[in-house]
């Protein structure tokens, strides 16, 4: 079977943890990958992976010229149709023409675009065979549109075009047919994860002083205020905890109710640690809280999962297909001060044995269905469905 | 007397705080200069506008820019320019935190001033020494993000400040003693409150108890919206029937959009934007009440101006809302982060007895007309200035 070339598109190389973990399944699995858009910083692949990017001023002219003049000698009609569609789009032209000639000259089979919010600018690969599938990850399709009619209307033209849907949930791709109830080729694949490399451990103790941990950027999003007013409850119930959130900078907000609440010597805010270090944390933590508003699937849920280290997770977004409440850790409703509380004082009272017991089939969870292997064979079955390709 | 105002930005019409303490001293015989920031001539005003050194990304040019700065300081007003630069090195800045200083407050070193007052606490940080050095007298007023909220990230920042022989402007007693912890003395910490104008925001017409309910805010996450929300989520699922409008925009609109959506309130919710003050009139005259569950507030005029107008009000127990709204006096305090006791209250509020929210209402209408118009907030600046 002649090997796929897929471009992934996030517009940034690197990009996000899961789409560089894609990239490199995919060119693992024989296909040509194609990375184009703006390089933030050197990094090396295999060698079916073609870069096609620039960084600065200089490497955006060269880049430029350099299509324009291949276009032009050996496919100026396509040139021409392009151009023609730049026109009709709003914005910047130039730009335009550097983000799109390297993609019609490569013509992958498949542009797969990583964020809902880009659909508009990127359906005209389709009038030169290329297919187009998109990414429905997370905020840009469960938050954005909601305040933003523009954005609502744009994937209600643009969503019934595109040729194939990956969610990272089920319940995402609910909500993308919000917009379009029949999504074309929808397709659900879990994020994957080298479980092999995450050393399950399962407890020896759960400290006296209970660690609770969260591992996530500054957002209101990752719902860290209904922690804190948790946490506020814990310690005038006078529960002994200490709380620590990997990922904030200074979040004046966080750091005010912190304050406000009093809890200075119970909470740590810290800055964002390399991933060894992360593993560390998380089994040194006895629960890991995901206290979010919306999510797709947290990968950190999955990576605590692996580790052993037992899970309370809102039910935002597809959480509830990972963590089932009182099996494989616990599930609270969303924005729940109150139930975060009391699932913690449930999580303190368990055994030993009952808290390994669930941490286990955590585990088993994560290797049944976010193993990379799974996930990379998933991609390439809904590629060659979106190709209308037979499976070899 | 003249007096210097450190500002950001050359306030707009809508920041009638600043406009009306400008009018009223210039009413009184004073002359006011304002050192901004950023530099607008469209303004209502008449005063001098003198704007600091604006700097660009180009360090050639800024390195131009500095030396102007610097030769202007040292030419045009010597002898503060010394005085500033050795005043700095007793707070032990570097040299060049000296040179620095000395650039950036050059607009102001070159002027004769009585008072020079800062708008704002953080507007007076790596300024501390300017008004000595200038012979003037150094006023600083304290808004609630000043003090509870700027230092938390920027830890220290007003220690220079509280070593200088600084008169203080708070808008209440909680902050008044606040500042006494950090030993400034009570006699130089004079509580002026904010003043609304009356003429505008009186109140018209009867109280009606429709459940309707209306906060005026910027959509910043210290004004507690999302809390506002969550209690009405609970009301709503104990089959409370409501309208609520939310006056103001800001950069938590997304997140508060999406909170309606996810609590399922889009048909009892609704975000009004920025509005005009008459605009903001015509829809406190179409509630009934009024809520402001901020997590901190210095002392709230969109809560003074919904009093004037005859509202019943339910607030939080926020510094400053606390000597704004009286409990069950002038309206309702509900413990602050707790939707629940919120919710609560609003429910025992809509269903209290008609004669006591309005005997309620008439004793707010009397507090904020004896204490908080612009006539008498003018008075208490003329004593700030010349006691």
């Amino acid at each position: 079977m002649k090997s796929k070339t897929i471009a992934i598109y996030s517009g940034e190389i690197p990009s996000t943890t899961f789409i560089e973990r894609l990239i490199v399944g995919l060119c693992s699995t024989g296909s040509t990958i194609y990375l184009f858009g703006k390089q933030k910083k050197k990094i090396s692949y295999a060698k079916n992976v073609q870069l096609v990017t620039y960084s600065n001023r200089f490497s955006k002219v060269v880049v430029l010229l350099k299509y324009a003049v291949l276009l032009s000698f050996f496919k100026p009609k396509e040139k021409h149709k392009l151009d023609q569609i730049i026109t009709s789009q709003k914005g910047d032209k130039q730009i335009k023409k550097l983000k799109y000639y390297p993609v019609l000259y490569h013509k992958p089979d498949i542009f797969h675009l990583q964020w809902a919010k880009g659909v508009e600018d990127w359906l005209w690969v389709k009038e030169f065979g290329i297919k187009f599938v998109l990414s429905l990850r997370g905020t840009h399709i469960s938050i954005s549109p909601i305040g933003d009619a523009a954005l609502k209307q744009k994937y209600q033209a643009n969503f019934l075009k595109v040729d194939g849907f990956h969610g990272v949930s089920k319940a995402i791709i609910d909500e993308a047919s919000i917009y379009e109830a029949n999504l074309k080729n929808a397709t659900v694949i879990y994020s994957g994860l080298d479980v092999e490399k995450l050393i399950f451990k399962p407890k020896t103790k759960i400290n006296s002083e209970l660690k609770i941990l969260s591992i996530g950027r500054s957002h209101w999003v990752k719902g860290y205020a209904y922690a804190l007013d948790a946490f506020s409850y814990l310690k005038q119930e006078g529960v002994d905890f200490h709380y620590t959130i990997v990922g904030l900078g200074n979040d004046e907000e966080l750091l005010f109710q912190r304050n406000q609440l009093d809890l200075e010597t119970v909470v740590t805010f810290c800055k964002s640690i390399p991933f060894n270090q992360i593993v560390d944390k998380i089994q040194n933590a006895d629960i890991l809280l995901l206290p979010s508003l919306e999510e797709g699937i947290a990968n950190v849920v999955l990576e605590a999962m692996a580790l052993g280290t037992l899970v309370i997770s809102t039910d935002c977004g597809g959480m509830q297909e990972v963590v089932k409440d009182g099996e494989n850790g616990y599930v609270v409703p969303v924005r729940s001060a109150r139930a975060i509380a009391d699932t913690i004082l449930e999580v303190r009272k368990l055994t030993l044995a009952d808290y390994n017991e669930m941490t286990k089939k955590a585990r088993l969870t994560v290797e049944k269905q976010h193993s990379n292997k799974k996930m990379i064979s998933d991609f390439n079955s809904f590629y060659d469905i979106v190709l209308n390709k037979e499976l070899s | 007397m003249k007096i210097g105002l450190v500002l950001p930005s050359v306030p707009a019409y809508s920041e009638t705080f600043f406009t009306s303490k400008i009018k009223g001293l210039q009413a009184n015989g004073l002359e006011v200069v304002l050192f901004v920031n950023h530099f607008s001539s469209k303004t209502s005003l008449h005063c001098n506008v003198v704007s600091s050194p604006k700097f660009s990304k180009n360090k050639l040019k800024n390195s131009f820019i500095s030396l102007h700065c610097f030769l202007k300081a040292l030419f045009l007003g010597y002898a503060s320019t010394r005085k500033l630069y050795l005043l700095d090195k007793k707070d032990n800045l570097s040299f060049a935190k000296r040179i620095k200083s000395i650039v950036i407050n050059s607009h102001i070193l070159t002027q004769k001033l009585d008072w020079l007052h800062f708008g704002f606490g953080t507007m007076a940080i790596n300024r501390e020494n300017v008004a000595e050095a200038i012979g003037a007298k150094m006023g600083v007023s304290f808004r609630g993000f000043d003090h509870y909220v700027y230092p938390l990230k920027n830890v220290g920042c007003y220690k220079i400040l509280f070593s200088k022989k600084v008169k203080y402007h708070v808008l209440s007693e909680g902050m008044k003693s606040d500042l006494m912890n950090q030993l400034i003395p009570e006699e130089n910490i004079i509580k002026i409150t904010p003043a609304i104008d009356t003429n505008l925001f009186f109140n018209e017409n009867s109280f009606e108890n429709m459940p309707t309910f209306l906060t005026v805010a910027r959509l910043h996450w210290i004004k507690g919206l999302d809390y506002i929300l969550e209690a009405f989520s609970i009301l709503n699922k104990r089959g409370f029937d409501f309208q609520y409008k939310i006056i103001g925009d800001g950069a938590e609109k997304e997140r508060l959009q999406f909170l309606v959506h996810q609590l399922e309130l889009n048909n009892k919710v609704h975000f009004l934007g920025k509005l005009e003050q008459d605009e903001v009139k015509q829809e406190l005259l179409k509630t009934s009440y009024y809520i402001q569950y901020s997590h901190q507030e210095g002392f709230c005029n969109a809560v003074l101006e919904a009093q004037a107008m005859g509202k019943v009000c339910i607030v939080s127990d926020a510094d400053g809302l606390i000597e704004n709204v009286l409990d069950k006096k002038t309206g309702f305090v509900v413990p602050k982060r707790n939707p629940e006791a919120l919710a609560n209250k609003i429910e025992a509020v809509f269903n209290l007895n008609r004669d006591v929210k309005e005997f309620l209402i008439e004793k707010a209408v009397e507090r904020i007309k004896s204490n908080f118009t612009f006539e008498k907030q003018i008075n208490q600046f003329m004593d700030f200035y010349t006691k």
